[in-house]
């Protein structure tokens, strides 16, 4: 692919605080390469703002190879951007064109509140995973692995589900800001595994519980969150997730 | 989870909503059959009497009632949904995704039910209130026991003001854009979501609850219009 550089006008979110109001502010990114990564174009215009003596604009992230997870910006309308299946730091600036507007907010939902600037406070995942999001195991060696016959089938669809990395572009891409997506990725990969199995019902009702208490909303099965999910998490774990939430509340004994 | 619990939680209500929409249309069905029969060219002898078989038989009438609550609560359930879904996003977004995410219909899901609520309220007052609660016209057939209240009459009437014919006509569209979406999002809450009956249920809910069914209803007062 051919190399080229262009001239950028964005307008970035700016907050101060999660008490501020916020606002745009445009600014400029010039002679950008089109094999830097969206990351890496605004490494280059924060070093200039640092160099006015401006404050830099602050946003998350972390590997910068896809698989964090912390990276999180909403550009021009797309969580991680026009790019299917990526990662923001994975998108590259040949996706845009010498005189581009771009407009890059954060992830929008009452979860989620703004730290700063494009950065958000996503430990409502942290809770809602603490709620039921694992196994228990006894301490002591690991037990054989050909012990517990899994199913290849299975085994690949609890793996592809395994494949979220909690970045939150679901909610970011849902309308309702529904975490749906996130929770049915992290019951479906332990639901589809003979060890998850024992906590399967306590699990399902426990992380629903506290996924609706910490103020998402609710999933109107628009598909919005499957097309923006970098790791390209299918709503059949959302479907599963019903499934595991209407045997556990129909059947559980608490 | 206790059950007041379980059913207050969001996939508990969603649960709910599909519930109650699946069992609506179900109701389509029936209904679409019954109103056939106003295209018959036998003077309304066969509307008018199943008409007074649906009025009159007790089986019907408790369903017809509970019909009423089934709506109320999918309309109450889902709008109490789509605010909480709204509140969840105090600061919006500057720019949208529009159809690259979505499609169109999923997230109109609210505004088309809102148009087929206010849609029902007025046919109930149209036909159904007129027909319990007015003393209607009654006419009688040869072979028949009693005389029978002609519905089939003030539909012939009720059809002749365009304006009319034009509402029904939207608010069957309404029904189509809500359907499109609704019966295939109630199998996904109930965790119906597999390779084998996907092509099968889009096939349902596009072609049967979001074209053939609200195009059969929209024919009748159009036809009868140009009658």
């Amino acid at each position: 692919m051919e190399h080229y550089n262009m001239n950028l006008t964005l307008k970035v979110w700016r907050q101060k605080n999660k008490n501020d109001q916020g606002r745009f502010e445009t600014l400029q990114a010039k002679n950008i390469s089109s094999e830097m990564s969206f990351l890496e174009m605004f490494d280059v215009v924060n070093e200039e703002l640092i160099n006015d003596g401006k404050e830099p604009v602050a946003f998350d992230h972390d590997c910068r190879e896809g698989i964090c997870g912390m990276c999180s910006m909403h550009i021009n309308g797309r969580a991680h951007g026009p790019w299917d299946g990526t990662t923001t730091c994975q998108l590259h600036m040949r996706a845009f064109k010498d005189g581009d507007t771009i407009t890059v907010e954060p992830w929008r939902a009452g979860a989620f509140p703004v730290v700063k600037d494009l950065t958000v406070d996503r430990s409502a995942f942290d809770r809602i995973i603490e709620a039921g999001g694992y196994i228990s195991v006894n301490t002591g060696n690991a037990q054989d692995a050909n012990c517990l016959p899994v199913d290849k089938t299975n085994a690949d669809l609890a793996f592809a589900a395994a494949a979220c990395i909690g970045c939150g572009a679901c909610v970011a891409a849902c309308k309702n800001s529904s975490a749906m997506l996130f929770v049915s990725a992290k019951v479906s990969q332990l639901a589809l595994l003979p060890q998850g199995h024992p906590e399967k019902q306590s699990r399902a009702l426990n992380m629903v519980a506290q996924m609706d208490k910490e103020g998402f909303g609710s999933c109107t099965n628009t598909g919005a969150c499957e097309a923006e999910c970098p790791k390209e998490i299918s709503l059949t774990n959302i479907a599963r997730l019903n499934r595991e939430f209407i045997g556990a509340g129909f059947s559980s004994e608490k | 989870m206790k059950w007041s619990q379980f059913f207050n939680t969001s996939i508990g209500k969603k649960l709910l909503v599909g519930a109650t929409g699946l069992f609506l249309c179900s109701f389509v069905i029936v209904h679409l059959a019954g109103n056939f029969q106003l295209l018959y060219n036998d003077e309304g002898k066969a509307f008018n009497a199943y008409a007074a078989f649906m009025g009159h038989n007790s089986l019907i009438q408790f369903i017809a009632w509970g019909l009423k609550i089934v709506i109320l609560l999918h309309a109450f359930i889902a709008l109490q949904l789509t605010f909480s879904n709204r509140a969840a996003r105090p600061v919006k977004y500057a720019v949208n995704p529009g159809n690259q995410t979505s499609s169109w219909f999923s997230r109109q899901m609210a505004i088309m039910g809102s148009i087929l609520l206010i849609f029902i309220v007025i046919h109930l007052a149209n036909f159904w209130g007129k027909f319990h609660y007015t003393e209607m016209p009654t006419r009688t057939y040869e072979g028949s026991i009693e005389p029978l209240k002609d519905l089939y009459a003030l539909s012939y009437e009720t059809f002749k003001n365009a304006w009319l014919v034009a509402l029904y006509v939207i608010g069957m569209i309404g029904l189509s854009f809500h359907l499109i979406h609704g019966f295939k999002s109630a199998c996904q809450t109930f965790g119906l979501n597999h390779k084998k009956y996907n092509g099968l249920l889009s096939f349902i809910g596009v072609w049967v609850f979001g074209i053939a069914i609200p195009v059969g209803f929209a024919i009748i007062p159009v036809v009868i219009y140009f009658k």
